[in-house]
């Protein structure tokens, strides 16, 4: 046997051992053994089974918890719900609003030496040109006699007599209630518009009061027909 | 020819000092390696008994069973076939085979110094 020879099988045989131990290592390293008598086992058991039931417990506590946030989510989104629908409502005109505004006076205006017709009335399309100029202002609620407008609201001329919705405007003055968030505004507005001017050519004087801190205008009381309307369909988010 | 023994002892020492451990799921890979290199080297000893030893075998034999047997096992786990089983029967025959001749050569030497001491 060569000497070269010799040395590789050490070699060899080094590796091998080396290899060998390490995997008698692996293999043997569970080496405790379980040396516990029954009681033992089941004392330990128990302990489990105690572990296990806080466990339990645990996951019910937090499913408890999960269960009242998702509730009050729910209940949220119902107030959230009704909120809107007041907001809605009110939007509509089916509620009494109290605010800052202004109230306008529509009044007969004669002078002495006028000797021609007398119109007890306004004519439809003056008063939608008020309406309209009110808006452009900034109008949020507007009630006429006590009408309030809503979006359906019609005003036009029925056999000569002036209604709006079914309400016939027959009797002067007629008051106008605006509100409005800056009142300051819409009558310095009104103040400097020809709006009045329209009224003097139809024998009418406008009045516009000084701005109010406090207007109510009441709901509408009619009811509210929606002919043609359909849900817009919203994609889910 | 103590020092294969020695060295054997030292890779056995030394194994178990560095505290070294792989992971159970490689385990098989190293015994069959192991298989593979104590066949090598049973092989090389029978082979040198009977004066057909060639270092240049005998070493890259070592080398290329242990990496036939590993990659062989690990074909078998990823294709679900244990095929490792091959390779363990194949040393493992291996292994008997060249045992049994090793065995006879020896028991033929011992027999012939036997009779050489008797006459």
């Amino acid at each position: 046997m060569t000497r070269k020879t010799i040395w590789h099988f050490t070699f060899v045989s080094l590796i091998i051992g080396f290899m060998l131990a390490i995997q008698f290592q692996t293999s043997q390293e569970p080496d405790v053994r379980d040396t516990r008598d029954i009681w033992e086992i089941r004392r330990d058991l128990q302990k489990e089974q105690e572990l296990h039931k806080q466990l339990l417990n645990e996951i019910r506590k937090y499913e408890e918890t999960l269960e009242q946030y998702e509730q009050q989510r729910s209940e949220n989104k119902g107030a959230i719900l009704r909120q809107t629908v007041e907001e809605l409502k009110k939007e509509a005109g089916l509620t009494e609003v109290v605010g800052e505004g202004i109230v306008l006076y529509i009044e007969q205006m004669y002078d002495e030496s006028y000797v021609g017709p007398v119109s007890d009335t306004i004519s439809a399309d003056l008063l939608r040109r008020l309406i309209n100029e009110l808006n452009m202002y900034g109008a949020e609620h507007i009630s006429i006699a006590d009408q309030r407008l809503v979006n359906t609201t019609v005003i036009r001329d029925i056999n000569g007599v002036t209604k709006v919705d079914s309400y016939p405007l027959r009797s002067f003055p007629i008051e106008i209630k605006v509100i409005t968030p800056d009142a300051e505004k819409m009558y310095n507005r009104l103040k400097a518009s020809t709006i009045a001017d329209d009224f003097a050519l139809e024998n009418l004087l406008l009045t516009v009061s000084e701005p109010q801190q406090r207007v109510v205008i009441s709901p509408y009381d009619g009811t509210v027909r929606v002919k043609r309307m359909e849900a817009v369909e919203e994609d889910r988010r | 020819m103590w020092l294969p023994l020695l060295g054997l002892l030292l890779g056995i020492l030394l194994g178990l000092l560095t505290d070294w451990r792989i992971p159970s799921e490689y385990s098989s890979y190293l015994s069959i390696a192991v298989l593979a290199a104590f066949d090598t080297l049973i092989g090389g000893i029978r082979a040198h008994l009977q004066n057909i030893y060639d270092e240049h075998v005998f070493v890259s034999g070592f080398f290329f069973n242990i990496i036939l047997a590993t990659s062989l096992a690990f074909l078998g786990v990823h294709l679900g076939v244990d095929l490792y089983l091959a390779a363990v029967f194949a040393f493992g025959v291996r292994l008997f085979q060249n045992i049994a001749v090793i065995r006879r050569i020896l028991l033929t030497k011992w027999l012939e110094n036997r009779q050489k001491n008797r006459l």
